[in-house]
């Protein structure tokens, strides 16, 4: 008996644990496969889409599903305390559960994620609204619903962070929206990015920074960059920054600075920022063969976003698989990743790219639009299935 | 000789770009240690060297190797 184990119910752990159950079909019918899902939560987010819900054009009861329903029926899954890990212990090939099961595995799958370090700014989370969490989108949505004017900032509080071209995202709604209210006079948008190189900066990539950065500049969109944020003034309503800049505002929209899981700490197995250490191209977690790491989890220079772990699965699946079975050979990963951006309320561009090849953004349209809408709509039948 | 804390292939497309890995990670180093950069192009390598320079950190060793571009930063 193999046994697989998939630590971490997200995005990426469910794309790829079916992926999985998929390429393993006759071993798991034979009972000679077993394949665990370790997650704490028994609700299954689809975490992208809270930024259309912070703008009215999701709700939450679309946005949430149960994991059970969106697995494999072949695959075990453990919730609660059963599923909220201890330890990962790579040395030992197991993993110890809250309720003190030790679940071994032939392949571990770390799906573990991105959590929120906001303590890491003073005042940041009392002083902002952020899409980046479901309770802060929906009273984002609120605000939004209410907005009549005012200086707003969107501020990206460190890199690397999740969705990575969601704040480009909301700046454009949110002029969008001004404008089609006619406030637009009434209302000043800051955009602010922690690297200012060069000067203006908005966005990591070179060839689609000079894309939207055009973008904003005909928008009449305001950008400081460098502007690394150093505490927030909730009261008073005003932003530092470590450049010494400081700014009153009357709407701030944050994301949160991004560190790896709690568990990837206490197991001693990720950097100080607990991303997993992984290869760029097995995606196996650097020197463990028998470990893998996906989507936000990992230490790869790349984008936590969804399409990757999506584009990940691929490789991890087939190499899991291959290890299991053999012959079916090994696959690599060559740094892709597919994301729309929402330009407004009703056109979209988009970036795909992989390792060797930057993205340059097509003119926006709502053809791209209705592609970014219909990803989001098509994730919970075809992507978390692995359907494609 | 400063230890180094980790080493970044910055050779790749990365959303948050080569800068925007390296802030992450230079935030994390203490005091004696470094961060190892390989960077694939003359142009990102340009715009290393002027962000260490404007941001006060030390570089501690710049060399061109087979096409690629090696970076030690540190403190």
């Amino acid at each position: 008996m193999k046994r697989i184990v998939v630590a971490g119910g997200g995005i990426a752990g469910t794309i790829v644990v079916n992926r999985i159950a998929q390429k393993l079909s006759e071993e798991l019918n034979r009972g000679e496969a077993e394949i665990e899902v370790l997650t704490e939560s028994e609700e299954h987010i689809y975490l992208p889409g809270q930024l259309l819900l912070s703008f009215g054009i999701e709700d939450p009861s679309s946005l949430v599903k149960k994991e059970k329903y969106l697995l494999d029926s072949r695959i075990k899954l453990h919730t609660g305390i059963s599923g909220k890990m201890k330890k990962i212990d790579v040395a030992n090939h197991e993993v110890i559960t809250e309720d003190g099961k030790i679940h071994r595995y032939d392949n571990l799958i770390i799906a573990t994620g991105v959590e929120y370090a906001w303590d890491e700014i003073k005042g940041y989370k009392e002083g902002s609204f952020t899409p980046f969490e479901m309770d802060s989108a929906m009273k984002l949505r609120e605000r939004l619903a209410d907005f009549s004017g005012g200086t707003v900032i969107i501020n990206v509080s460190k890199l690397p962070h999740r969705c990575p071209v969601a704040p480009l995202e909301v700046t454009m709604l949110l002029e969008d929206i001004a404008k089609k209210r006619g406030i637009r006079e009434k209302t000043k948008i800051i955009y602010t990015f922690p690297v200012g190189n060069p000067s203006g900066r908005v966005f990591g990539i070179d060839t689609t920074n000079k894309v939207i950065s055009k973008m904003f500049e005909e928008r009449g969109i305001e950008v400081i960059s460098p502007f690394n944020v150093s505490s927030v003034d909730p009261d008073k309503k005003v932003i530092e920054s470590s450049e010494g800049e400081k700014i009153n505002y009357d709407l701030l929209i944050s994301v949160p600075p991004n560190v790896g899981s709690r568990i990837i700490q206490d197991s001693e197995i990720g950097d100080r920022r607990r991303w997993v250490p992984t290869d760029k191209f097995t995606l196996n977690m650097k020197g463990h063969s028998d470990v893998y790491v996906i989507g936000d989890a990992t230490d790869l220079p790349i984008s936590k976003a969804g399409s990757t772990a999506d584009f990940e699965s691929y490789v991890i699946a087939n190499n899991v698989a291959n290890d299991i079975k053999g012959n079916l050979g090994r696959k690599s990963f060559d740094g892709s990743v597919l994301c729309y951006i929402a330009t407004g309320m009703d056109t979209a561009t988009y970036i795909r790219f992989n390792y060797n090849r930057p993205p340059v953004p097509p003119p926006p349209s709502y053809v791209h639009w209705w592609g970014k809408l219909m990803y989001n709509k098509m994730y919970w039948t075809v992507t978390a299935k692995a359907i494609v | 000789m400063a230890k180094i804390y980790k080493t970044l292939d910055l050779t790749g497309t990365s959303c948050a770009g080569p800068i925007g890995e390296l802030l992450g990670v230079m935030d994390e180093i203490k005091e004696g240690e470094a961060v190892e950069a390989i960077v694939g192009d003359a142009e990102t390598a340009k715009q290393v060297r002027e962000w260490v320079k404007a941001t006060g950190f030390k570089m501690i060793d710049d060399r061109e190797k087979e096409g690629k571009y090696w970076f030690v930063i540190g403190r």
